[in-house]
């Protein structure tokens, strides 16, 4: 057993429109000139410590946890989880 | 719901040859059911429309009632049941955002929100899920765009675990002259404003016209992501450029997007439209066909003069309101749209407006009869549990749960809040004001359409007068299944019937609306279909506004109107005998009138301390939540509850008999008070006094029924919705 940082990412969709995001690169990041940022993402981030045998273990772990309590809405929201580096 | 055979044969007919892709698109669009009332329209022409307040009544966006000399308020009511099925938060959101619009649209300034929410049964995971986000959806929403959600209605049943009922309303005042009245004419430009359109909503208005899928991720094209901001943007720019006077017409870019807006717009005038499909401001690449019938939010559609052009411009710039002109209205009377110089789409307006009526089958179901039976023998069941029961049921419980995630506050013009009154208060100037509220009982309407629906509008009458004020107009919202299937159009008809008898027997106009079918889940079980009725009364003066809770000990309790054994349909029936059956409470207009001029007199000449209206969970519960809110003490005597046919304890306690008031009068104006009930033919009789104990007690004679301790009740009040919550 170890003990695994977990990263859940819970973004909109790609082709959903993202209100914040725009504003954000509206109003802040071009606004400064930072003219080469393309496009932006807003994403809420969960990280969890979690006791497993193994990182793929620690992993399914945590995405069977964000379904089942609806930590996101799969219609809406992609879920993006990963090891922490 | 895509079109029909026969729908795509008549297309042809119209046009004289095959539509091409776009021309179908529209058709689509504008022929579903949310956009073309195609199945409802008939039966709409039932209610009663005019009055001498209605200045401008349904056809438009919104409709609007002269309150005052020189005051109008628009109000109107929408649904957005299933956005907010797959998405609750952004459905729930979105729904806000339009009804705000449908407001702006008359160049009102929009200053309450009300949302009646007909959710499922909080112990169910994924119902709770959809609750949540419903009323967080709306709280972010209402709070970012500044305008207080300050009324409403909750109600909890498994028959929505699955698709839930979110009803919006929006009310806006403006001076009766600065109305935008206009009419659009040959030659005036077509602006799109607000957000980018982009490929969301893509034929949201279809998907709202036909069942949900089992699998919601399909109907990710009907989803929409909620920007206040550019809402909030909206508002400001709209009101300088009506204030300015710088538009002719304002239309919402709601359901069937721009299709739906110029069609309707050139039809109702007798126009024709070029449109340039490529000038419109994009968020992505989009093809005509998606362009003509995108659902992006927060976008608005504004007729100008061409001499405008460059004013209206520097207000958008002014408030960062991207927008572009797409077209002309012409006299052709026909909608032409181009695309990079292609002629994309030819139709005339008229007909691609308004399809045919479809006469639909309507017929009672038969398993409804048993519904019907009158309720047998009851078991007797100890009346003090069935009293915490009702109390601490969800659908009577405190919504603070609800109201307290919104801002009932900004813009200062609150003057009843949520939880206190029977409706909201608002005020207009120093001293009037209007009153808000919104009504349904869906167990009414799912046992008896017709009598429901009359039930509906009478309680949002009453709620109108208990507060103080006089009811001016409503708007109304039946939510229904599926108008294909005669077993559930049967229900929309009688519920149509049922708000048109009673809102004309009150007088009352209902001067708007909209419509919601195929609220049904994807196995294809209507939900209990419902009528939410949203009405507005006039108040004279905000300072005589009566609350519900019980001011002082030592004043006499009075109620209004006869109790008989009405069981059937109660809150009672269900949560204490889990039986939702038996004739509902029959609906009383004549009594309504009455005890109402009654009530109102009362409060005018300053006689009532505080008024509360009777309804879910009979004469107990209101007397309870009176006390409960204010911390008063009351001695209720049974045996002087004005009865008629009641041979049981719960038939008095607990009948939800309409037409009834409970009203709190200082002792020594108890005799003048019955003598104006009886001069006017009013029942009215002192049930009960108030007391310096924390106690609610009822006696029938010399016995004890019950005694509880305020606390007690309290806490069973405030935590029957929060305990599944939080």
């Amino acid at each position: 057993m170890g003990l695994y940082r977990v990263v859940a990412v819970v973004s909109l969709k790609k082709g959903l429109k993202d209100p914040e995001a725009e504003t954000i690169q509206k109003d802040l990041v071009l606004r400064h000139g930072y003219s080469a940022v393309k496009e932006v993402r807003v994403g809420k981030q969960l990280t969890f410590l979690v006791e497993a045998e193994s990182p793929e273990e620690a992993i399914s772990y945590v995405k069977e946890m964000c379904d089942k309590l609806m930590i996101y809405n799969p219609v809406i929201h992609e879920l993006y989880v990963t090891l922490h580096a | 719901m895509p079109l029909n055979r026969e729908e795509v044969e008549e297309i042809r007919s119209i046009l004289g040859r095959e539509p091409t892709i776009e021309e179908l698109a529209m058709f689509e669009a504008q022929w579903s059911e949310h956009c073309s009332y195609k199945s409802s329209r008939r039966l709409l022409k039932l209610l009663p429309t005019t009055g001498r307040s209605v200045l401008i009544g349904p056809g438009r966006d919104a409709p609007a009632v002269e309150v005052f000399p020189g005051i109008a308020v628009v109000f109107k009511i929408e649904s957005h049941n299933h956005p907010s099925a797959v998405d609750p938060y952004n459905g729930a959101a979105t729904g806000i955002g339009g009804i705000v619009r449908d407001i702006l649209t008359l160049g009102a300034k929009p200053i309450a929100l009300l949302d009646m929410l007909y959710l499922g049964d909080p112990r169910d995971g994924r119902a709770r899920w959809l609750v949540k986000g419903i009323v967080r959806g709306i709280s972010d929403y209402g709070n970012r765009i500044g305008v207080p959600t300050v009324a409403g209605d909750a109600w909890f049943d498994s028959s929505f675990n699955t698709q839930p009922l979110v009803n919006v309303a929006c009310v806006g005042i403006a001076r009766t002259e600065e109305l935008v009245r206009c009419r659009p004419a040959s030659g005036d430009l077509i602006l799109v404003i607000g957000n980018p359109t982009g490929r969301d909503g893509l034929l949201g208005s279809s998907f709202a016209s036909k069942p949900l899928s089992d699998n919601p991720s399909e109907d990710i094209g009907a989803v929409q992501v909620a920007d206040p901001l550019m809402e909030k943007m909206l508002i400001d720019s709209i009101a300088e450029l009506v204030q300015r006077k710088l538009v002719k017409f304002i239309k919402d870019l709601g359901g069937g997007g721009l299709t739906t807006a110029v069609a309707e717009v050139a039809a109702d005038f007798e126009l024709g439209a070029e449109l340039r499909l490529d000038e419109l401001h994009l968020r992505t690449e989009l093809t005509p066909l998606e362009i003509l019938v995108s659902e992006s939010q927060e976008r608005m559609m504004i007729v100008i003069s061409r001499e405008k052009l460059e004013d209206v411009a520097a207000v958008l710039k002014k408030y960062d309101v991207p927008g572009s002109v797409v077209g002309f209205f012409d006299r052709s009377g026909r909608i032409r749209a181009y695309y990079k110089n292609g002629l994309v789409a030819d139709v005339p307006a008229r007909e691609l407006a308004k399809p045919r009526d479809i006469k639909r089958s309507s017929k009672p179901p038969v398993e409804l009869v048993k519904l019907l039976n009158p309720v047998g023998d009851l078991p007797e069941v100890p009346v003090s549990e069935a009293l915490d029961s009702l109390l601490s049921s969800p659908n009577v419980a405190s919504k603070r749960w609800i109201y307290e995630q919104y801002d009932h506050e900004v813009g200062v013009r609150t003057v009843l809040k949520p939880g206190f009154g029977d409706a909201a208060v608002l005020r207009l100037d120093d001293s009037r004001g209007i009153a808000v509220k919104g009504d349904a009982n869906p167990r009414y309407t799912a046992i008896d359409p017709f009598n429901g629906a009359a039930n509906s509008v009478a309680e949002c009458y009453r709620n109108l007068v208990a507060v103080g004020s006089t009811p001016v107009a409503f708007v109304d919202e039946p939510n229904a299944g599926n108008p294909e299937k005669p077993e559930h159009f049967w229900y929309f008809e009688m519920i149509v019937k049922g708000i048109a008898w009673m809102a004309s027997e009150l007088g009352v106009p209902v001067v708007g609306g909209k419509v919601s079918f195929y609220n049904e889940d994807y196995r294809g079980r209507q939900v209990k279909p419902t009528a939410t009725i949203v009405g507005v009364g006039a108040v004279e003066d905000v300072s005589k506004v009566k609350t519900m809770d019980l001011k002082y000990e030592g004043s006499a309790i009075l109620v209004v109107g006869h109790t008989y054994p009405e069981l059937g349909g109660s809150e009672y029936l269900a949560r204490v005998h889990g039986i939702e059956a038996g004739g509902v409470p029959a609906p009383r207009p004549s009594s309504e009138l009455r005890n109402a001029s009654y009530v109102a007199k009362l409060i005018d000449r300053g006689v009532a301390l505080s008024v509360h209206d009777v309804g879910l969970g009979g004469l107990a519960v209101a007397i309870a939540e009176m006390a409960i809110l204010g911390g008063v003490g009351v001695e209720l005597y049974l045996e002087r509850v004005p009865c008629r046919g009641c041979s049981r304890l719960d038939e008095v306690l607990f009948s939800e008999t309409q037409g009834r008031y409970v009203v709190e009068v200082r002792l020594e104006e108890v005799g003048g008070a019955l003598e104006v009930a009886s001069a006017s033919g009013v029942t009215a009789a002192v049930i009960a006094r108030t007391t310096g104990s924390k106690f609610f007690t009822a006696r029938w004679g010399s016995t004890t029924v019950f005694e509880k301790g305020l606390d007690y009740l309290r806490e069973l009040y405030e935590d029957g919705l929060r305990k599944y919550m939080v």
